[in-house]
């Protein structure tokens, strides 16, 4: 969200986030960089107050200034966009690494998020990927506009056009083993930034290839078909169950695999059962986190202004 | 592209409003005519490009040195190198092409080149062949050469060729060379076609990131050149976007919506490049269409 925006900034901790990605690029006009970036500081604990973690999306050509500005504690990454290499990101990273010093923020903490953008960025995706430790996490999701207008095509149409894209960043960051953003191709013929359906099929389809971390989104009306999606529903947990009870039957009989209903039960679909189960427990728990931190908020508020007679 | 052995298919290149046309020694010619073919390239210059077009010519791997003597003239504005699979074969076309043009009269380093990439070799050394020298303007793949380097006979359902034109656009556009293409199947299927299907593939082309479309047939140029030109009503959301954007920026930010979309910095850049290309498709349109009423004028006296 563009952070001169006030109000997104202020309700943005009641919308179930995983994280917010406060914006000093292209959603601010050029003549408020200034102004926005003396508001991050104090966005950091706002947003984060419904246990989200707090993102600053800062500009490709001001990265002094604006690393300065948004270099706070409770800042969890920087999103850098337009990488097209990798001394780029070793700039940022020195850069962190002295504000990280200077504020009492614990070495390492800032991660770095690399957005390829351009046709230079995607054909250098291993060294950037690889460029620093705070890149811990690497793909390419971003809505695309950016490498639309590069590549100079249209968005908005009815076949994946990102496939070579897509590919190559997930090899990068598979090899080097980082977490994945990756997404499947759900055609968004609209343009719609808004639609809940559509972001719960992108999400689900997402989470079907195996892909934990989204890219975000534009407008909060997607945020709980996103958690939704990416969460695995009940029927799959329950099947998870049930594929590990039979698989404990196998272990006992010493074969490898074993036929239950015309499925094969074997140590891969056990361990893809175990994934599953893990996965859903780990979303559960964020769900906990979250809710208790907008419950410590909501109290604090509370106390602070109490309801008017 | 026109076979320069077709005599008929020469001399009316012109008409078909054909940005540039590719006079070709090549696939397009019997082993047995390469050298009549060669001796009829210097005569065939000025008539093709007397709508406007541009002429390029295909060379033969295997006679490169005949071939580009026979082909490197005033008024032709660059060559097609088939089968390029290294830097080294760039290097040393540029090379010859160099002394050509000082022997010739031509501006040294106007010859463009256009490498077409035949081969998992060529795919995979895109980068080195396409920046090897500044005379690469343009590089495309020709698929159904490819497909007999990798041994594979195509379904017209799976395209084969994802990552390979996808390698193609990206490594191209980072080189700021433009790639050159049409989408499957009609990329590895040349001949007649209908308008529809040649347009829908076209403008598929385009939105993979081609910059540009070999014709194997004259019916091919219209619907590619449509396909290629940003429609009115294209012109006129993007005249929106602008608009929008612009009061978006006015009234404090930078991210606006618009009938349900999202319009911010690299929307309204994006806006600004159709509404640019519009009006250049515009002027070369123009320039065309005045060179063919200079022709028919010509004609009738």
């Amino acid at each position: 969200m563009p952070v001169v925006t006030a109000r997104f900034v202020d309700h943005a901790w009641r919308r179930g986030c995983d994280f917010v990605i406060l914006d000093l690029e292209d959603s601010v006009p050029r003549h408020l960089k200034a102004y926005a970036r003396g508001l991050i500081e104090d966005a950091i604990p706002n947003v984060s107050k419904g246990g989200a973690e707090a993102f600053t999306r800062i500009n490709h050509d001001s990265v002094q200034a604006d690393l300065e500005a948004v270099v706070w504690p409770g800042l969890a990454k920087v999103a850098y966009p337009k990488t097209e290499h990798a001394e780029e990101v070793r700039l940022l990273d020195t850069i962190i690494t002295r504000l990280e010093r200077e504020r009492g923020i614990r070495p390492g903490t800032v991660e770095i998020g690399p957005n390829i953008e351009t046709a230079v960025g995607v054909a250098n995706v291993f060294e950037i990927a690889a460029a620093s430790p705070r890149v811990r996490e690497f793909g390419a999701t971003t809505g695309g506009y950016d490498l639309s207008r590069d590549l100079g095509v249209e968005m908005f149409v009815d076949f994946d056009q990102f496939v070579y894209v897509k590919g190559e960043s997930e090899l990068a960051a598979r090899t080097l083993g980082l977490r994945v953003r990756g997404a499947p191709f759900v055609a968004n013929t609209t343009g719609s930034v808004s639609d809940p359906d559509r972001a719960f099929r992108q999400a689900e389809a997402a989470r079907r290839c195996g892909f934990r971390v989204s890219g975000g989104g534009l407008n909060p009306a997607t945020v709980d078909s996103q958690n939704l999606g990416y969460t695995p529903p009940d029927e799959d947990v329950c099947d998870a169950h049930w594929v590990l009870e039979q698989y404990q039957r196998l272990e006992a009989t010493g074969e490898a695999w074993l036929e239950v209903e015309s499925r094969v039960i074997d140590r891969y679909e056990a361990a893809r059962a175990r994934d599953t189960l893990e996965w859903a427990a780990l979303c559960a728990e964020r769900n906990r986190e979250k809710a208790e931190a907008v419950a410590r908020t909501t109290a604090a508020m509370a106390e602070q202004a109490p309801p008017q007679k | 592209m026109v076979p320069l052995t077709d005599a008929g298919m020469v001399s009316q290149a012109w008409r078909h409003d054909a940005d540039a046309i590719t006079l070709d020694l090549e696939d397009g010619v019997d082993a047995a005519r390469k050298a009549e073919a060669r001796g009829l390239v210097k005569k065939a210059i000025v008539p093709t490009a007397k709508s406007a077009a541009e002429v390029f010519v295909r060379v033969n791997k295997s006679f490169l040195q005949a071939d580009l003597e026979a082909a490197v003239w005033p008024g032709v504005c660059g060559v097609m190198l088939p089968q390029v699979e290294s830097a080294a074969e760039v290097l040393e076309a540029a090379e010859i092409v160099a002394t050509l043009e000082r022997q010739r009269g031509i501006v040294a380093g106007s010859l463009q080149f256009i490498p077409l990439l035949e081969s998992a070799r060529g795919v995979w050394d895109i980068r080195s062949i396409i920046t090897a020298s500044s005379r690469v303007t343009q590089v495309g793949l020709d698929e159904s050469d490819l497909a007999g380097d990798l041994g594979i006979n195509p379904l017209p359902d799976h395209d084969p060729f994802v990552y390979a034109r996808g390698r193609l656009v990206i490594e191209a556009i980072a080189a700021k060379v433009n790639p050159i293409g049409m989408a499957y199947p009609l990329s590895l299927r040349s001949g007649v076609a209908p308008e529809s299907e040649i347009h829908a593939l076209a403008t598929k082309a385009r939105n993979l990131g081609m910059k540009g479309v070999i014709c194997p047939h004259p019916g091919w140029v219209a619907p590619v050149n449509a396909a290629f030109t940003p429609t009115a009503e294209l012109v006129a959301w993007n005249k929106r976007v602008r608009e929008a954007f612009a009061a978006g920026v006015a009234a404090g930010t930078a991210a606006v919506p618009l009938d349900g979309r999202m319009i911010d910095v690299p929307v309204d850049e994006w806006a600004i490049v159709v509404i640019a290309t519009a009006e250049a498709c515009a002027a070369r349109d123009a320039e065309k269409h005045a060179a063919l009423n200079r022709q028919h004028k010509c004609t009738a006296q």
